[in-house]
C-alpha cells in the first residue's frame, strides 16, 4: 500500500513533526546559514558557470581577480555598487524602486522548505537540517515563484519604457505558461510519495518498493527519477523555461529586447538584486529537482553503502554536490543550445509538454490503481484501454490532418516549381537569363590574381 | 503557527538584505548628471512619446492569463487528489478523468481557435 | 499570543492596503494594494492552521487571478476615465440582491458558530492523516459534485477569455516565403539603407548618406519625418530637411 507505512521508522530521517520544535535562535541560526548559502552560491555559481562555459568554448574564462578569478564575483559586485544609480525621468519611481526588492524576496523565502539533510545535533539541541517544512511545502514554492513574477512585470511596467514593458508581459507570460507544466509534473511525485511535504518526500525516496509482476518480486529503484522519468524529463525543460535560462532566456534577447523587462536597469545594486534573483531562482529549481526526483540529500549509491553516509552533517555534502551537477547541466545547456522563438516557445509549453504532462499523470495514476485496488482489475484495464484507444484516436486524426497538409504543400511546391521553369521571370525574383555565356562552360582559362 | 516562524526570520533577512542593498545604492555611486542618460533606453533615438494611460498592447496576454488561471486551479485540485490518491483508489481516478477530460474541452477550443498560437 | 501579534499587525497591513485600493489614483497601484491585502489574508490563514488554504491563497488569487488584472491594466490603459453609465441593465439590483445573499451566508456561517461550538481545524484534520488528506477526502467524497461542477466554470472562464480577446485572422498569417516574394515584387528587393551607412551619426533620425554625398531618401523614417514636419521642427540642413518634406509627400500620396 502507501510506500512510506513500509519504512522503518528511522530516526535520523525527520518527518513534519519534527518540525516547529526549535528554540528562536535555532531557527535564526539555520536562516543565516540559508542566506549565507545563498550568497556564497550567487557568487561562486556566477564564477563556476563563466569558468566552465569557457572551458566549453576553449576560453579560459576569467583568470584574473584572485586565484582561478574566484574574486572575479566579488569584484562585479563590488564595480555594481560603486556604479551610478540612475532612475531615468520616465519610470514610476515607487514601483521601479520596490520590484528588484519583490523579485529577490520571494526567491530566497523559497530555500527555506529545501531539506539538506536528516537530523543533526546543532549546539547541543536535535534538529532537522532544513529551516522548516510545510504540510504544503511544494505548493509554498510555487506560492512564491507566483510572487516573484510580479517583480518582473512591475520592473518592466514601472520603466515606461517599450522594450522593458514588452520584456516584461513576455516574460511574465513565459513563466506563467512553464509553472504550469511544472506543477503538473510533481502530480506524479505526490501520487508515490503521498505527502506534498518536502522532508517525506525525501524519506519516500530511501527504500524503494516492491513490484510483483508474474510471480516474481522486483524491488523497485529509491529515487524518483527512475520511476517517473517523463515528469522528471518535463521538470527539466520546464525548470529551465521558469528560470529565464537559455534556450528560453527570450525575456533578455538581446536581438530584440535589449534588456528585457530590466533595460531601464543599468547598473548598480538594483540590477544586481535581478541578477541575485535569478541565480537564486536556478538554485531553487535545482534544489526542487534534488529533492523530488534525486533522493534529496542521502547519498548516491555507491556512497551509500557506507553506512554513516545518511547520517550527521556528511548529507549536507552530498546534497551539495548534486547542486553542482545539476548547475553545470544548465551551463551545459547554455553552450549547447540556440534560443529558440518566442512563439515556439509558448507553443511548446502549451501544446505539448502540458497534454503530454496531464496524460502521463492519468496513465501512471491507472497503473497505480492498478497496484492497489486488487478486487476493480477488469474494469481499470477497460478503462485504461478505452483511454489509449482515446490517445490513439485523436493521434490518428492530427496525423491524417498533418499528412494531408503536407501532400498540399508538396503539390505547391511542385507547381511552383513547374511554373518557374517554363518562365524564369514569372515568380517575380529576378533570376540572370539562363543563356549567359558562363552558363555554358568556361570559353578561355581565366587568370587568377594571386602570384601563387 | 511554530512552522512558519523560521520563514519569518528568513523573510526579515532578505528583505533587510535586498531593502538595504537598494537604498544604499544611491549613495555609493557618483552622480554625473546627463539628459541623455535620464532617457528611456531605444537604441539611441528620442524615446516614444508615453500615451496618456500607457498605450495599448496586444490582448493575446489577457488569454494566457486566464488559461493560466484554469490550469492553475485544476493544479490545486490535482494536489490533493495525488496526495490522497491511495486512499480514494479507482473512484478518485473516476472523477479525476472526468474533470481532467471536461477541462481539456476547453483547451482544446482554445487550440481550435487558435488562441494558443502566438504571433 | 504570537496569533494575537499576527493578526493586528496584518490587520493594520491590510486595512490600510485596501484603503490605498480605494484612493490611489493610478490603477495598477490600486490593483497591488488589493494583491497585499489577498497576501494578509493567506498569512491570516496559514496562523489559523489552514495551510492549503493560505497557499492556495496565494497561487489562485495573488498569483493568477493579480496577474490577470495586472495585464488588462497594464494592455487596455485604464489611465482613462470609465463612463459610469450601466452597461448591462438593471445591474445595481443585481449587485444588491448578490451583496445580501452573501451577508445571508456570512450570517449563517457565524450563525453556525454559535449553535454548535467549533471543533477546531486540528481536530477535525485529525482523522485523515494531516490537512492535505483530510481536503482532499471531503473534496473528492462529499463534494464530488461541486467538483466536476468547477470544471465547467472553468470552461465557461477560458471561453470568455476566447470571446473577449481573441480575433482569428482573416487572412492566413504571411510566411517567410510570401514576405519575399512580396519584397521582390516591390521597387527595392535588398534592404532599405541601415542608418549610419555613410552616415556621421548613427541613429535612426539620422538618415543615411549615399556615396555621393546626397541623403537617401529611402532611409528617412517616415514617423520621424511626419512628427518633424508637423511639429514644424525640420533640421537646419537643407538637404535633410528637403529629404524629410518628401518623404513625408510621398506619404501623404
Amino acid at each position: 500500500m502507501r510506500t512510506f507505512i513500509a519504512l522503518a521508522a528511522n530516526p535520523d530521517y525527520p518527518t513534519l513533526e519534527d518540525f516547529g520544535k526549535d528554540p528562536i535562535w535555532i531557527s535564526i541560526i539555520k536562516a543565516v546559514g540559508i542566506f549565507v548559502l545563498l550568497m556564497l552560491g550567487v557568487l561562486f555559481g556566477v564564477w563556476f558557470e563563466r569558468k566552465l562555459i569557457s572551458r566549453m568554448q576553449h576560453r579560459y574564462g576569467p583568470n584574473r581577480a584572485g586565484k582561478f578569478g574566484l574574486l572575479q564575483s566579488v569584484a562585479d559586485g563590488l564595480k555594481m555598487a560603486l556604479k551610478e544609480d540612475i532612475f531615468p525621468r520616465t519610470v514610476d519611481k515607487v514601483l521601479y524602486f520596490l520590484s528588484p526588492v519583490i523579485i529577490a524576496v520571494p526567491a530566497f523565502l523559497a530555500f527555506s522548505i529545501v531539506p539538506f539533510g536528516p537530523m543533526v545535533t546543532m549546539f547541543g539541541e536535535r534538529t532537522p537540517l532544513q529551516l522548516t517544512d510545510l504540510p504544503v511545502a511544494v505548493l509554498l514554492v510555487l506560492a512564491l515563484a507566483s510572487i516573484g513574477v510580479y517583480g518582473i512585470v512591475l520592473a518592466g511596467w514601472a520603466s515606461r519604457s517599450p522594450y522593458a514593458v514588452l520584456g516584461g508581459l513576455r516574460s511574465a507570460a513565459q513563466v506563467v505558461s512553464y509553472e504550469i507544466a511544472m506543477a503538473l509534473s510533481f502530480v506524479a511525485v505526490f501520487l508515490v510519495a503521498g505527502t506534498l511535504s518536502t522532508s517525506e518526500i525525501v524519506r519516500a525516496q530511501s527504500v524503494g518498493g516492491t513490484v510483483s509482476l508474474f510471480g516474481m518480486e522486483f524491488s523497485t529503484p529509491s529515487w524518483f527519477v527512475i520511476q517517473l522519468i517523463p515528469s522528471f524529463l518535463i521538470y527539466v525543460i520546464c525548470m529551465l523555461g521558469e528560470t529565464n535560462r537559455v534556450p528560453f532566456d527570450l525575456p533578455e534577447g538581446e536581438g530584440e529586447l535589449v534588456g528585457g523587462f530590466h533595460t531601464e536597469y543599468s547598473s548598480s545594486l538594483k540590477f544586481a538584486m535581478f541578477m541575485l534573483a535569478e541565480y537564486v531562482n536556478i538554485f531553487t529549481v535545482s534544489a526542487l529537482a534534488i529533492t523530488l526526483f534525486f533522493g534529496g540529500w542521502q547519498a548516491p549509491w555507491p556512497i551509500s553503502l557506507w553506512d554513516g553516509a545518511n547520517t550527521g552533517y556528511w548529507p549536507f555534502l552530498w546534497f551539495l554536490l548534486k547542486m553542482v551537477i545539476v548547475f553545470s547541466f544548465f551551463v551545459w545547456v547554455r553552450a549547447s543550445l540556440p534560443r529558440i522563438r518566442y512563439d515556439q516557445l509558448m507553443a511548446f509549453g502549451w501544446k505539448v509538454l502540458i497534454p503530454l504532462n496531464l496524460g502521463w499523470i492519468l496513465l501512471f495514476a491507472t497503473f497505480r490503481a492498478l497496484r492497489i485496488d486488487e478486487g476493480n482489475r477488469t474494469l481499470i484495464m477497460t478503462m485504461l484501454a478505452f483511454v489509449v484507444l482515446a490517445c490513439f484516436l485523436i493521434y490518428m486524426r492530427f496525423d491524417i490532418v498533418a499528412q494531408r497538409r503536407k501532400r498540399e504543400q508538396e503539390a505547391e511546391v511542385a507547381a511552383e516549381f513547374e511554373e518557374l521553369g517554363n518562365a524564369p521571370e514569372a515568380g517575380g525574383f529576378p533570376v540572370p537569363p539562363l543563356d549567359l555565356p558562363h552558363y555554358h562552360g568556361v570559353q578561355r582559362k581565366e587568370v587568377s590574381s594571386g602570384t601563387h | 503557527m511554530e512552522l512558519y516562524v523560521p520563514i519569518l526570520v528568513l523573510a526579515v533577512l532578505a528583505a533587510g538584505f535586498a531593502i538595504f542593498s537598494v537604498s544604499i545604492a544611491p549613495f555609493t555611486g557618483p552622480k554625473r548628471w546627463n539628459r541623455a542618460k535620464l532617457d528611456a533606453y531605444e537604441c539611441g533615438i528620442d524615446p516614444t512619446p508615453q500615451p496618456v494611460g500607457g498605450g495599448r498592447f496586444p490582448l493575446k496576454y489577457m488569454i494566457t492569463a486566464m488559461l493560466f488561471i484554469v490550469f492553475d486551479i485544476e493544479i490545486i485540485f490535482l494536489y490533493p487528489w495525488a496526495v490522497a490518491f491511495d486512499k480514494l483508489g479507482l473512484f478518485g481516478l473516476v472523477e479525476m478523468v472526468l474533470f481532467i477530460v471536461t477541462v481539456l474541452v476547453a483547451y482544446a477550443y482554445v487550440w481550435r481557435r487558435k488562441g494558443l498560437d502566438w504571433d | 499570543m504570537g496569533e494575537t501579534i499576527t493578526f493586528w499587525v496584518l490587520a493594520v497591513v491590510s486595512v490600510s492596503a485596501a484603503l490605498g485600493l480605494v484612493f490611489s489614483r493610478k490603477a495598477v497601484y490600486s490593483a497591488l494594494m488589493l494583491g497585499a491585502v489577498m497576501l494578509s489574508l493567506a498569512v491570516l490563514y496559514a496562523v489559523q492552521d489552514a495551510p492549503f488554504l493560505a497557499a492556495v491563497q496565494i497561487i489562485v488569487y495573488t498569483g493568477a487571478v493579480m496577474m490577470l488584472f495586472l495585464f488588462v491594466l497594464m494592455l487596455v490603459g485604464v489611465d482613462s476615465s470609465d463612463s459610469l453609465v450601466e452597461t448591462i441593465r438593471g445591474q445595481r439590483l443585481w449587485a444588491m440582491i448578490a451583496g445580501l445573499g452573501f451577508a445571508v451566508l456570512v450570517a449563517l456561517a457565524v450563525g453556525n458558530l454559535v449553535v454548535a461550538p467549533p471543533t477546531g481545524l486540528a481536530g477535525a484534520t485529525q482523522g485523515a492523516g494531516g490537512n492535505v488528506p483530510a481536503i482532499a477526502e471531503l473534496i473528492f467524497t462529499r463534494h464530488v459534485f461541486a467538483f466536476e461542477v468547477a470544471s465547467a466554470l472553468l470552461i465557461t472562464a477560458a471561453l470568455a477569455a476566447m470571446v473577449l480577446a481573441h480575433r482569428e485572422r482573416s487572412r492566413p498569417k504571411p510566411t517567410q516565403k510570401v514576405l519575399a516574394r512580396a519584397r521582390f515584387l516591390s521597387d527595392h528587393p535588398s534592404p532599405l539603407p541601415g542608418p549610419g551607412t555613410y552616415a556621421r551619426n548613427n541613429a535612426v533620425d539620422m538618415p543615411a548618406l549615399l556615396p555621393d554625398g546626397s541623403i537617401s531618401e529611402l532611409s528617412v523614417n517616415r514617423v520621424i519625418a511626419r512628427h518633424e514636419a508637423e511639429e514644424g521642427g525640420l533640421p537646419e540642413d537643407p538637404k535633410l530637411a528637403e529629404a524629410i518634406r518628401q518623404a513625408v509627400e510621398e506619404e501623404s500620396k
